[in-house]
């Protein structure tokens, strides 16, 4: 084989790239093509775009989204990497206890989180009916998803399911630091903190990006929660309350694939621009002989 | 051995008579026949919901010539678009439509009757046309669009005044007959019996029990893909004044009956439930299971009117059946649907089988009659149920776009957190407006 | 100093652990009680097994036991998916990691980019695809999108970038052997870890993922039980007032809804189990000793 002068690795990726094609790439291509023209194929400009943008419905479900995705990302960034520093390097036992108990949540399936959270945020069911009281100002369940509370309770819902799996990636990340360095760091003197802020989280940097801008994408495409609650809340809550159920509904309500595709797009350019923001602090896509 | 011959001879001749008419009914039993001594066979697909289940299942068991396959799906409830996203997907793929669909929004068939769905079949034609007649002409009108009739209602919804004639009479008050009473009589529970409640806001379809009645103009199609949308209209302001004290007082509630929390608090042994305007549905299923109210307290009384003016009440629902254009065995799906709605069997008495009034008329005579012997009510409830049925006012039209939605965003949402009903109306409208705008209509206030 | 900081950390800790596992005791305990139990008794009490026995039943006999058929779909979709998915994404990511070939930033970056792209734009312009391609109805329709999983190319892309230091691979080479065998004996063996994460996120996002199952499967048989779930929901007379009347009948409410989530949570507690050795071990090894 050292004869052949084949581009180093490509072969390796031969297996995936027909699946990248077949299920990302051509349905990408196909859904900016049906943002760009009408019902008919015929090319129309941004008037997709600008039609969208003028229902009713748009603005109000970017401005639920957008908060949503500042909240549930404070909480990820904060909460997450400070779980997982505060568990590495201790008893092996009782961390991966820890672990294992933030994690469990995120088994759940979306509709299955959403079930156990619709009898959480019930004050007649809850074992949290205390807080629910003093901090939601809730007696009932209609009190509980009021309008103003939503974006922290999806939230809410979407850490407790998602941050699990982080903490363990994260967990990952922080055990992919060789020991050498933090006992040669420990006997510099440095305290904890010191270790976890100055020598581990800059070692993490990668993985916390992957974690954002994932992040960050899945946090503006929100639809299962408010989708299921919206079934269970007797409509209290819209099914055009994030953008991507507003999307959802234009495509199979209206029939309306464009405008649908439209909506996407838009979301898709929100992801990106977060994506190269981080990518280029981050360094990301280095590799070492870059 | 000569005494077998004419019995073999006898036993060819049927045999070749049996093939015969075998032949026939093959022939004749065809798919588009209606013809009601042809048994249907074949193969079917049915889409109800859970409450329809027991029924499909009943026509399976006795009609075991027909295949039917059975789908559970939540039957569009509270404004869901599930039937469309389905028929969207099958009319893209060009193939997948269900036989039989059955779904509790009774909007539903009115896009399913039109482009670019075009999903539902004219039964006229195909269902016996003495069967439809024992339809009351104002549910075929709601069934049929653009001149075709393309649903057939499973159940009248009519709304009339539930009563507990127990506490009623316990506390020494007289049944309202119009708004007003209702109104006065608010204020005195509110005083003497605060906790016990008259009616409740809360649930998707209010406004369908509170402005239906009092004619408010806020669904009514006046011309084609038009529609008349005021809610600052005098029959919506004034039915929103009359309601805003009673909510203050907390004798109108602003929780839906369905919700454990209202359970919890008006239902149960010891309910707090005086009144309820609610649809003949209600009757058993809501009051004794849902709510759990004993046996010998609730009745049905004539909907309330407007102090001296005429009669006319709401409507919540009713159930539209709907046939696929696309159906490849009309008569098994016609049978199905005919079973499903004119069976004796299935709608005798109110129960899992006929939780709701029967449209077809013969049955709901027989399911009136059951009603009223059910040991459940402390007085007949049918009387008022029959009468309320020919006084729904026919101003109320059923559109492409679900409203339940738009007053539980708007209003509901509001009312629970204290605010009047008055204040909401505009935002009621104005959702109203953007729907009908955005499902292709136009909006007029006059 | 290190007394305040240990307890500080354990009561943060501890207080996560409650968040997280509160709402899971309370969905263990509730199929024990009767509907009406649990909203007047305690939330934490424990019924009776005759309850949670009697809650089975109901469960059990909705839609001609169709609960179990929604398990084995998830199981059958979520393995087979899955097992394509990593002899597929753990070659992807290495190759794309340590090879070099001209192309490779652009998979990379068109990976990024189709991971952040909107589910219900894709999902459209799949299942076309799936119908040009007759799948539609079979189970392919769901196994083959699933297979998909950048994430897990993602994944392997990151580790295998920076837990194999180039000197091991240089020595590999230097050794004699072609780029085949240098994956073989170099980085196969140290995949454990990546491989026991790839497996574990794609087994819980296929076993997890809602929308394509619903939109591409027409027959509540083939659902599997995400999708079921939310059927389940929309039938409860709890949640779904039907039109009509009577939804009495069906038999499920809350204690039935409670046993079906969980048992749905278990086979991905089980899988997480079985693969948490591998995370915990984290991700070096021993890779760069001797």
């Amino acid at each position: 084989m050292r004869g052949l002068r084949v581009p180093r690795g490509a072969a390796f990726v031969l297996a995936y790239l027909p699946f990248l094609i077949l299920f990302g790439v051509a349905p990408t291509i196909y859904a900016l093509d049906l943002a760009f023209t009408d019902a008919n194929g015929g090319w129309v400009g941004f008037h997709n775009f600008v039609r969208t943008y003028e229902d009713f419905r748009f603005l109000p479900a970017f401005k639920h989204i957008l908060l949503y995705t500042v909240v549930w990302l404070g909480a990820l960034m904060v909460f997450v990497v400070g779980l997982a520093l505060l568990l590495h390097g201790r008893a092996n036992r009782v961390s991966s206890a820890y672990r294992f108990l933030f994690y469990i949540p995120g088994a759940l399936a979306g509709a299955a989180a959403v079930v156990i959270w619709l009898f959480m945020l019930d004050p007649t069911v809850s074992p949290a009916s205390f807080l629910l009281h003093h901090v939601l100002g809730a007696d009932i369940f209609a009190q509980s998803i009021a309008p103003g509370n939503l974006p922290y309770i999806f939230a809410m819902i979407a850490f407790w399911t998602g941050a699990g799996a982080w903490i363990v990636v994260m967990y990952g990340a922080l055990n992919t630091i060789p020991p050498d360095l933090e006992e040669a760091a420990r006997i510099d003197g440095a305290g904890a903190f010191t270790i976890a802020f100055r020598l581990k989280l800059p070692l993490m940097r990668k993985w916390i990006a992957y974690m954002l801008i994932l992040s960050f994408a899945t946090g503006t495409q929100l639809f299962v929660e408010p989708e299921l609650v919206q079934h269970a809340s007797f409509g209290l809550v819209p099914d055009t309350w994030s953008a991507n159920q507003l999307a959802y509904q234009i495509a199979f309500r209206y029939a309306d694939f464009n405008g649908a595709a439209a909506i996407a797009v838009d979301l898709l350019a929100l992801g990106l621009v977060g994506a190269l923001i981080i990518v280029t602090r981050s360094g990301l896509f280095r590799t070492e002989d870059d | 051995m000569k005494a077998k011959r004419p019995h073999v001879a006898l036993a060819s001749l049927a045999a070749v008579a049996a093939a015969a008419a075998a032949l026939v009914a093959v022939s004749s039993g065809g798919a588009s026949s209606a013809n009601a001594s042809a048994t249907p066979s074949g193969s079917i697909t049915v889409w109800v919901d859970a409450v329809r289940l027991p029924v499909a299942k009943l026509y399976v068991k006795t009609h075991p010539k027909v295949h039917v396959k059975i789908v559970l799906y939540d039957g569009d409830g509270n404004g869901a678009t599930t039937m469309q996203t389905k028929i969207q997907l099958w009319n893209r793929a060009g193939k997948g439509w269900p036989d039989v669909v059955f779904t509790e929004q009774a909007n539903d068939p009115v896009w399913m009757a039109q482009a670019p769905y075009n999903f539902a079949k004219n039964l006229k034609g195909v269902f016996p046309a003495s069967l439809i007649a024992g339809w009351p002409a104002p549910s075929l009108s709601q069934c049929t669009v653009n001149g075709r009739l393309v649903c057939l209602q499973d159940n009248l919804a009519q709304e009339v005044l539930y009563v507990n004639k127990k506490l009623m009479t316990k506390f020494g008050y007289q049944v309202p007959k119009t708004w007003q009473q209702y109104a006065a009589l608010g204020a005195k529970v509110a005083k003497e019996h605060p906790g016990y409640i008259i009616g409740t806001l809360g649930d998707s379809y209010g406004h369908w029990l509170y402005l239906w009645p009092d004619s408010c103009p806020i669904s009514q199609v006046v011309a084609p893909n038009t529609v008349r949308i005021n809610s600052a209209d005098v029959h919506c302001t004034r039915m929103a004044k009359l309601l805003d004290p009673l909510l203050a007082n907390k004798s109108v509630s602003t929780v839906t009956i369905f919700s454990p929390d209202f359970a919890k608090a008006y239902g149960g042994d010891d309910d707090k439930i005086l009144l309820m305007p609610g649809p003949t549905w209600y009757a058993k299923d809501i009051f004794g299971g849902t709510l759990k109210v004993p046996a010998g307290e609730m009745t049905a009384a004539m909907p309330l009117r407007w102090n001296n003016e005429p009669l006319t009440t709401g409507q919540v629902g009713g159930g539209p059946w709907v046939v696929s254009d696309h159906t490849k065995n009309v008569a098994a799906a016609i049978d199905f649907v005919k079973f499903s709605t004119t069976s004796f069997a299935v709608k005798r008495k109110p129960g899992p089988l006929s939780p709701g009034y029967p449209s077809y008329g013969p049955a709901a005579t027989l399911w009136l009659k059951n009603l009223n012997r059910d040991p459940y009510f402390a007085a007949p409830p049918g009387a008022a149920m029959k009468a309320a049925a020919s006084l729904v006012w026919k101003g109320w039209s059923m559109v492409t776009y679900p409203d339940q939605p738009v007053w539980s965003n708007s209003v509901v949402t509001q009312l629970v957190a204290g605010k009047s009903l008055s204040d909401q109306l505009s935002a009621l409208g104005s959702g109203l407006s953007n729907n009908a705008k955005a499902a292709g209509y136009k909006v007029v206030s006059k | 100093m290190r007394v305040p900081a240990l307890t500080l950390r354990a009561l943060i800790l501890a207080a996560f652990a409650v968040f997280f596992v509160a709402p899971i005791v309370w969905l263990i305990l509730a199929p024990t009680k009767s509907d009406a139990a649990l909203v007047t008794s305690s939330p934490f009490s424990f019924g009776s097994f005759g309850n949670a026995w009697r809650a089975w039943h109901h469960l059990d006999a909705f839609s001609d036991h169709i609960y179990r058929r929604w398990m084995a779909n998830s199981l059958i979709y979520s393995l087979s998916a899955t097992a394509i998915t990593l002899a597929v994404s753990i070659p992807a990511g290495y190759g794309l990691a340590l090879g070099r070939f001209p192309g490779r930033k652009l998979i990379l970056s068109v990976t990024l980019v189709v991971m952040i792209m909107p589910a219900a734009t894709l999902v459209l312009p799949i299942f076309l695809e799936l119908n040009a391609l007759h799948l539609i109805g079979s189970m392919f329709s769901v196994i083959l999108p699933f297979s998909f999983f950048p994430f897990g190319v993602y994944l392997a892309y990151i580790y295998y970038s920076t837990a194999i230091p180039s000197e091991l691979l240089d020595a590999a080479r230097v050794d004699g052997c072609g780029e085949w065998s240098t994956f073989r004996r170099v980085a196969l063996p140290l995949a454990k870890p990546v491989v026991a994460l790839v497996f574990f996120f794609s087994f819980v996002s296929n076993w997890n993922n809602f929308f394509l199952p619903y939109v591409v499967l027409a027959d509540s048989n083939q659902y599997p039980i995400t999708v079921g779930l939310s059927n389940l929901l929309a039938s409860t007379p709890s949640f779904n007032p039907a039109v009509g009347g009577g939804g009495q009948s069906v038999n499920i409410f809350k204690p039935e809804l409670a046993l079906a989530t969980l048992l749905a949570v278990i086979p991905v507690a089980i899988v997480f189990l079985v693969s948490q050795r591998a995370l915990v071990r984290g991700m070096l090894g021993g890779a760069v000793k001797e």
